[in-house]
């Protein structure tokens, strides 16, 4: 065991700690700022990170969650393929779901960092690319039946050795993914930021000596690690278990898939099992093993620890069971580029699981991951564009408070886009962008309330793809006695002969007319506690705000209101008797 | 106008606790400072208390320039008015919806801060213009009409209009209030093309609403202190700091208080701007170390360092200001142990009640200044010129009974490392206006003020190897030094997208031209001559494909010559992409999305008078201060910075102390006063 550390240390340690956040947070301005794809620029889909030498996380910057519990595993499996071999210089490039975790648009790029001639850690920054060739325009294939399918595959090339640029690797990415530029600015941007964090590090070894920084880092591991298991402690031990269905694989669409997440909780550690998943799917919704981890890691930590700038020691408490052949721990060549729907059950899952040990620091259920793209991509019908648009929806419902609308779980800090810049980038016009009440879950606390953005197509040749899961079994379940919500879907042409209700996936829908619109809604949060409970004036006010009727405040919520000049005003003894009523009724329903 | 003006300027800072004053006699240079305590509810009153104070009648006052933290405060504690929201058809929810992002990435429970208007206040009017400022369909008035009358109708005090594109073609806006206004000349409207002229639809409406919110408070505010002024004899227009560090006449700033947020700090970062010409420096960093808040920003070349939007309370604001990064970190600032054992400081603050322990005013949590005054940096029998008595012992039992126990370390120990992390969290702001902009803190001098500037001064310069340190004279009141050092401003910007080649500049030169016109507008009305005005333009240029852009400034006569525009343009772009980013091609294509142009009309600036230089001034006593280098206590002099003379060179380790503030100089560093009377800190290493 090592020794207490003394005072002097506790102050360097933070310095350190606090300098490698701060190193990270560098990284993610300079590819935000330089990138050239709104994946990465508008809607931040990337992660950032500084990784120690034997590949444990030190430091990350806000990005998507699934990306950053995963940069420490991508690291190691090229520790595992180069060992001795990093030389100051080297930019290496990986995206093999199968060594990364996520699916083969997520590219990573990282730089060993050497003080002197010592490797001190790797600075890492995964982005989703516009395009990475394979069959679907943009990434996300909905039916790929193999991983060969899905796009270009680096195993931990040497983009750059030793400062200098592998150009035929170079030359031959740009003759293989559909918009060159756009890729050939991003790793630009990629490479500007891994060289930041790098020398940032560098920076802290020889100002504070390299054995310095690695035995802060090393404390700060070690009391993160003992205050996540102080947490966990605190739950009662015990299995909690959540399970859901998917809606279909992509490739065999009758074929229902389970999920199951077992945590077992026990003294200070917590154990993750999968029994009961279903086996690897034919279609590409399966998520590798490093993904798979990498996403429950993220739930647990935002339910012990939310605010803690993240390093491994979050981590090192949890042990997974991860048996080969399950569609949460599939081999190559097994698809995987939809993995991005796993990745929010299994956040969704974890907090659901626990909601049974810990229910005031679990949100009730929120909606599946939601995109939709439209594009067009033969040049004889006009320029060709691509316009990804990721939908915010409805979150679930707080111990404490209504859920909000924001971007699913499994993303992060990622803004939607503005309409200003829609209209001005893409022959796209937007009718409407606003809150869609209706598909939430009730409560005492309601869910967060789905999104619509009507988009109009201006020219022809524009396709349509989608990205939508859970529409049948939803993630966006009630706690308590809350409600749960309604699913995500599309409808296209809306109001019209030519009207179509889209709730299954879909890669080129069209070719759409212009004048045509697409209607993209997402769905509701679920809601925590009983709607009979929740105060009769936050009703009033979602009456006033259009965002319920008053037969709904009547039907669901058990609340009389009366329309005058004055506005919307609660009936009390009217509201009083209703509840009474209601709850008998729901008492007798139970007896019988 | 500016020449003529004689006889004196005042500048009157509000802030949280006190207002301070700063009196110039134009014609000898002379400088007086006064202080009046600040009570929230009563400030026109005690401005006037303050300002009767001074040597001079309120008639013999020939320019008042005053900053003011109202609107700041009016939008941080939620104290505006009932705002109703006029939108395009099918957008109402727009300022709701934000941007859906969550940056507590694993924070489940996070949320947005709530819409300053509900649902119900936010009405929709049909009119669309397209993204190139062409109309697809005209505004529907009789639904504007029955919108207004049912905002009214339900207590709404000023109303906003967010149009989509309206930042491309503001006709709908305008159409729009002007019909209102015609109807109710009385009511508050703001359109967002009078605030904001860019595009992302979101922040320009938070911009709008929020200007809402605040202009019938602060317009109240300002007509308050308008008849007090006139009644004290003050008959002439007095002028508002802007966060963009120019003025503006009172009555503009009546419509636009949002352009006053951050007026504060902004004064402080001009009066160094003013001093650093003066002294010769062109690269500074400005550090304002306050109770709660460490302030920084940036002088570049001589230029300030700014920036096109910021978030206030979590919601956007657009518009030209002063690059300030805040963080919570001041003499106030308690530390803290967190979950895992670490040792933290801040953001939380003591404030002024209860206040560090050591003010005896039932504070019990160890802060920054308990730390200075424990390891003898401050003098507890002669705090704020001896107005306050500070308790040693209660400083010492917080430190240890709160930190220095629980991490097993002495209470100097402690003390010195609950500094040495304040310093980091300083020393990070820091580098977060100057690394991440590709800038080396080496190559600037640090100019610290404020209450605290002389305390953190030369440890954090030693931290961040900056060779010079400058403390000016009266650090704690620096700001209303500030003010007294500012033009008059007004800022136009067009958000246009645009290829930047030979097709398109034409467009490009005749947009530059429209916002000096637009700028100079106001100017004018305020009196000052066109002779009398200097226009800055600068473009927000990026590479073809690019989102975010880089602010590249123009030389004026660049709007005359189409060629140099365009060789110009493109060589600084490229060079700033560089240095910012590491890499940018010479060829690559470019884009133009937002031209900006500011007019500025100078008033005389104020002179600088000589210190004096009556032979060099000895120590008044000494005391055992602590320093980290030398991990003890040492026998240290102290001065009185008013005793010592122009010229005087003091080696560390020195204590100086004035009436408001403490300057440390530590061992390796020396202490020098310039001509002006400025303390000059060098660390021996640079003399």
């Amino acid at each position: 065991m090592t020794t207490a550390p003394t005072a002097v240390d506790v102050v360097t340690a933070e310095i350190v700690r606090n300098g490698l956040t701060s190193a990270a947070l560098e990284m993610n301005k300079t590819l935000v700022r330089t990138a050239y794809n709104p994946l990465l620029y508008e809607v931040q889909d990337f992660g950032l990170g500084l990784v120690s030498a034997e590949g444990l996380l030190w430091a990350e910057a806000p990005g998507v969650t699934v990306f950053l519990g995963a940069m420490p595993d991508t690291i190691k499996t090229g520790i595992a393929r180069w060992r001795e071999d990093f030389a100051e210089g080297d930019v290496l490039i990986a995206n093999d779901p199968y060594l990364t975790g996520t699916h083969i648009s997520d590219t990573s790029v990282y730089v060993p960092v050497f003080h002197e001639d010592d490797l001190v850690a790797f600075a890492i920054a995964t982005a989703h690319w516009a395009d990475i060739g394979g069959k679907t325009p943009g990434g996300w294939c909905p039916d790929s039946t193999d991983v060969y399918q899905e796009g270009l595959c680096f195993t931990h090339q040497k983009l750059v050795a030793s400062g200098t640029p592998n150009q035929d690797l170079w030359d031959f990415i740009e003759a293989n993914v559909r918009f060159p530029p756009t890729v050939r600015g991003d790793l630009d941007a990629q490479i500007a930021a891994c060289k930041q964090g790098a020398a940032r590090v560098r920076a802290l070894c020889a100002k504070y000596g390299v054995d310095t920084v690695r035995e802060s880092m090393r404390l700060a591991i070690e009391q993160t690690d003992a205050a996540v298991r102080r947490e966990i402690a605190k739950i009662p031990d015990g299995t909690y278990d959540a399970s859901i269905e998917l809606d279909h694989d992509g490739v065999l669409m009758d074929v229902r898939r389970r999920c199951v997440l077992t945590l077992t909780v026990d003294g200070d550690r917590i154990r993750v099992s999968f029994d009961g998943t279903s086996e690897t799917a034919h279609g590409p919704i399966n998520m590798p093993a490093i993904g798979t981890r990498s996403s429950v890691r993220a739930a647990v930590k935002g339910l012990l620890m939310p605010k803690d700038p993240t390093n491994e020691g979050h981590f090192l408490a949890l042990d997974f069971d991860l048996p080969p052949g399950l569609m949460v721990t599939p081999e190559r060549p097994a698809p995987c580029d939809s993995y991005g729907y796993l990745g929010v059950v299994l956040m969704e899952l974890t907090i659901r699981a626990l909601s049974a040990a810990v229910p005031e620091r679990c949100p009730a259920g929120s909606y599946q991951l939601f995109g939709v793209y439209l594009f067009r991509v033969d040049p004889r019908e006009g320029p060709p564009f691509i316009f990804i648009d990721p939908i915010d929806g409805g979150h679930g419902a707080r111990p404490h408070g209504d859920g909000p609308s924001l971007i699913f779980m499994a993303d992060g800090d990622t803004p939607n886009t503005p309409i200003e810049i829609v209209e001005t980038r893409y022959p796209i016009r937007c009718d409407r962008h606003a809150y869609l009440p209706g598909v939430e879950g009730a409560g005492t606390y309601r869910g967060g309330l789905g999104i619509v953005r009507d988009f109009r197509v201006l020219e022809p040749g524009t396709y349509m793809q989608c990205a939508i899961e859970n529409t049948k079994d939803l993630l966006a379940r009630g706690l308590e006695g809350g409600g749960d919500a309604d699913a995500s879907r599309i409808v296209v042409r809306p109001g019209t002969d030519g009207e179509v209700i889209l709730q299954e996936r879909t890669s080129f829908f069209g070719p759409l007319a212009p004048g045509d619109v697409v209607s993209v809604r997402s769905g509701g949060g679920g809601g925590w506690g009983s709607p009979l409970e929740r105060d009769p004036d936050q009703v009033a006010r979602d009456v006033r705000d259009e965002l319920l009727t008053p037969e709904e405040a009547r039907r669901t919520y058990g609340v009389v209101l009366h329309e005058s000049d004055a506005g919307v005003r609660v009936n009390p003894d009217g509201t009083a008797q209703l509840r009474r009523e209601a709850a008998t009724r729901k008492g007798a329903e139970q007896r019988s | 106008m500016t020449a003529s003006t004689n006889g004196y300027r005042v500048a009157v800072d509000v802030g949280g606790t006190f207002i301070d004053f700063a009196l110039l006699d134009e014609a000898t240079g002379e400088l007086t400072i006064e202080k009046q305590p600040a009570t929230a509810t009563r400030l026109a009153e005690e401005l006037l208390t303050g300002l009767g104070r001074l040597p001079v009648a309120a008639g013999e006052i020939g320019r008042l320039f005053h900053g003011t933290t109202v609107a700041i405060n009016a939008v941080l504690q939620e104290r505006g008015v009932t705002v109703g929201l006029l939108t395009t058809s099918g957008f109402r929810d727009v300022l709701a919806i934000g941007r859906g992002a969550r940056p507590e990435i694993y924070n489940f429970f996070y949320s947005p801060p709530e819409p300053l208007v509900p649902r119900h206040l936010r009405r929709e009017v049909a009119e669309r213009m397209a993204a190139d400022g062409s109309e697809l369909e005209p505004l529907d008035v009789d639904a504007l009409d029955l919108e207004v009358e049912w905002l009214l109708g339900n207590g709404v005090e000023a109303i906003a209009v967010c149009f989509l594109h309206a930042y491309a073609n503001p006709a709908h806006e305008r159409e729009a209030v002007e019909r209102i206004r015609a109807t109710h000349p009385e009511l508050s409207v703001t359109a967002s093309s009078e605030v904001a002229t860019e595009w992302r639809e979101f922040e320009r409406t938070s911009t709008t609403v929020l200007n809402s919110y605040i202009q019938p408070p602060f317009a109240a505010y300002l007509g308050d202190l308008g008849g007090r002024l006139k009644s004290a004899g003050y008959t002439r227009p007095f002028a508002l700091m802007q966060s963009n560090g120019g003025v503006i006449d009172a009555s503009r700033a009546a419509q636009l208080p949002i352009r006053t947020l951050e007026s504060g700090p902004a004064g402080g970062v001009i009066g160094a701007r003013a001093l650093a010409a003066e002294l010769g420096y062109a690269d500074v960093i400005c550090a304002d170390v306050g109770g709660t808040s460490y302030d920084v920003a940036l002088i570049e070349g001589g230029h300030i360092l700014e920036r096109t939007d910021t978030k206030v309370g979590g919601r956007p604001v657009v518009g030209p200001g002063i690059d300030i990064v805040s963080i919570g970190a001041g003499g106030g600032s308690i530390a803290w142990i967190d979950h895992r054992g670490a040792v933290k400081v801040g953001p939380q603050s003591a404030g002024a009640h209860p206040g560090p322990a050591c003010f005896g005013l039932g504070g019990d949590e160890p802060t920054v200044t308990d730390c200075h005054l424990v390891l003898g940096r401050l003098d507890a029998q002669n705090f704020l010129g001896s107005r306050m008595q500070l308790d040693v012992e209660a400083a010492e039992r917080a430190i240890e009974a709160r930190i220095a126990d629980r991490i097993g370390a002495t209470l100097e120990q402690a003390a010195d490392g609950i500094l040495a992390i304040a310093e980091t969290n300083m020393t990070y702001a820091i580098r977060a206006i100057t690394v991440e902009r590709g800038l080396d803190p080496r190559e600037f001098a640090l100019f610290s003020y404020g209450g605290g500037g002389g305390l953190f001064a030369a440890a954090t310069a030693e931290e961040l190897e900056i060779p010079t340190v400058v403390v000016p004279r009266a650090p704690a009141n620096f700001s209303a030094w500030g003010i007294l050092t500012s033009d008059y401003r007004d800022d136009a910007a067009l958000t246009r997208v645009r290829p930047f080649d030979p097709g398109a500049i034409a467009g490009l030169v005749s947009d530059l031209r429209e916002l000096a016109r637009r700028a100079t507008t106001d100017l004018r009305a305020y009196g000052f001559d066109e002779s009398e005005l200097d226009h800055h333009y600068r473009t927000d240029a990026r590479y073809a494909g690019q989102e975010h852009t880089i602010t590249v400034p123009l030389e004026t006569q660049w709007v005359e010559n189409e060629h140099a525009l365009l060789a110009g343009v493109r060589e600084r772009f490229v060079a700033l992409h560089r240095q910012l980013y590491g890499h940018g091609e010479e060829d690559a294509p470019l884009e133009v999305v937002t031209v900006r142009c500011r007019a500025v009309a100078q008033v005389g600036h104020p002179r600088f008078p000589e210190w004096h230089s009556q032979g060099p001034a000895a120590a008044e006593r000494a005391r055992q201060v602590y320093f980290r280098s030398t991990g003890g206590f040492v026998e240290t002099s102290v001065f009185d910075r008013e005793r010592l003379a122009r010229d005087q060179v003091v080696e560390g380790p020195a204590i100086v102390e004035e009436w408001t503030t403490t300057i440390v100089v530590p061992p390796g560093w020396s202490v020098r006063v310039d001509r002006l009377g400025d303390l000059v800190l060098e660390h021996g290493e640079s003399r």
